[in-house]
């Protein structure tokens, strides 16, 4: 048996990593997962593995399961609000299901 | 006539001399492998070090020169400490104030990139320092044991000062909101670096504790092997973030390339004042030209990024990490200790 719920993904700077997770915690979401993450974007080529010389300007993916799409969209908004006026990073959702609905 | 050819002779003596040693300090494995490293990047080599190696050398070279600065400290009268610790804070906070001031009036700049650049440059990198150490007991030149400890004394205040400036530049341009800029936030976010935190750790366990079998066993041998690899990642990140130079303006690679040399001159010239007031030592003035030559590259760009997010991260990361750096290594390490020779004859 499977629960409809919502993904958010928010691709950004490792440095705001924290501030990051203040916002989808203030949102009421229980937890989130972060990935190491590399790639091509508007503001350059980030590498995943080779030796990141700066320190905290890799970037990391953040993925966010909420029980609800309204809870989703808010933290997509808010994050990107917030930060995206001045830090590299993308964020989309996605509709996904879940086994276990009371975690979320 | 005869005198005056006399003198000629004499000067030219001392810039022939002057410049071989400037030549032979070019052979020396440091500068060998970041040049390698650059030339790697430019040939599209695939070698890659991997991110957990690079870490890896940053902390057993911060913990190496902290555990032996502390080993050492331990006999050492502290209170010479004092005179090369107030030029060090005047030297970190005297090059953010000039490098803002210039860079503010060069055309294509916008003032926060250039005060977060003139920050980057006025703090130090723990890299460039190993390096110089290892070159300076290459050739028996002798420091005191708290020279590296000198290294938070410049670092910190020029971060703040430029955080600082940039928080008050930017609360002017929005006029009248007032955004109070909080010091501590600066203070514990460089404490807490990688770099900053093993030096620290490694001063505390050298005082404290008995660490001489580790430190002879393991830490001092691997030094100079790890420092090459270090050196190599640091000349392909240079290479590779030239790039990004390229989209800002042109005046900042002017910065990046003439600044180094200047702050450690003037750091060179304050440290002959201690030199000659309470008798620092030729390797003691050596360093710290180096730490007011070097810019930050491990802790200072994620501080600055943090603290000032509206200026372009490509601006000053691309001016010290691809110019700024190599620059300081290649040609202002080689240029103080060739100086010190010829001033102090050691």
């Amino acid at each position: 048996m499977t629960y409809k719920a919502a993904k958010v993904v928010i691709i950004t700077e490792k440095v705001i990593l924290e501030q990051v997770a203040e916002v989808i915690e203030a949102h009421g979401a229980t937890g989130y997962t972060v990935f190491a993450a590399g790639g091509k974007g508007s503001r350059g080529v980030r590498p995943t593995g080779r030796a990141a010389v700066v320190d905290g300007f890799s970037n990391v993916q953040i993925e966010v399961i909420t029980a609800t799409h309204i809870t989703a969209e808010e933290i997509a908004v808010d994050v990107a609000e917030r930060f995206f006026q001045n830090y590299s990073g993308i964020t989309y959702l996605e509709d996904v299901e879940i086994l276990r609905s009371h975690k979320f | 006539m005869l005198f005056q050819r006399n003198r000629w002779n004499c000067l030219m003596e001392l810039l022939l001399d002057f410049l071989s040693r400037f030549l032979v300090q070019f052979q020396t494995p440091a500068l060998a492998f970041l040049v390698g490293g650059m030339l790697l990047a430019a040939f599209r080599s695939k070698l890659e070090i991997p991110d957990a190696i690079y870490q890896f050398c940053v902390f057993m070279l911060l913990m190496r020169i902290g555990l032996e600065g502390g080993l050492e400290i331990r006999d050492a009268n502290l209170a010479d400490m004092l005179l090369p610790a107030i030029i060090a804070v005047v030297v970190g906070i005297g090059i953010v104030l000039l490098g803002s001031m210039v860079l503010a009036c060069l055309p294509g700049v916008k003032t926060e990139d250039g005060i977060a650049t003139a920050g980057l440059f006025g703090a130090v990198s723990a890299s460039t320092l190993a390096a110089a150490m290892v070159m300076l007991e290459e050739q028996d030149l002798v420091f005191e044991a708290w020279v590296p400890a000198l290294y938070p004394f410049m670092d910190i205040p020029a971060l703040i000062v430029a955080i600082v400036l940039a928080n008050l530049y930017l609360a002017r341009k929005k006029e009248g909101v007032k955004a109070k800029t909080r010091i501590w936030p600066i203070i514990s976010s460089s404490l807490r670096g990688s770099a900053l935190s093993a030096l620290l750790l490694g001063l505390a366990l050298g005082l404290l504790t008995r660490p001489e079998i580790v430190y002879e066993g393991f830490y001092d041998p691997l030094f100079r092997g790890l420092l090459s690899i270090l050196m190599l990642t640091m000349g392909m990140e240079a290479y590779t973030r030239l790039n990004e130079l390229r989209k800002v303006a042109h005046w900042y690679a002017v910065y990046a390339a003439v600044a180094p040399l200047l702050h450690g001159l003037i750091a060179f010239g304050l440290g002959y004042v201690a030199h000659i007031l309470t008798g620092f030592s030729p390797g003691g003035v050596i360093l710290l030209a180096v730490m007011a030559g070097s810019s930050s590259d491990i802790s200072g760009p994620p501080t600055l990024r943090a603290a000032i997010p509206t200026a372009n991260p490509s601006a000053y990361i691309g001016s010290s990490t691809s110019v700024g750096t190599p620059i300081a290594i290649a040609v202002g390490i080689p240029l103080y200790v060739a100086l010190a020779q010829a001033v102090f004859g050691v």
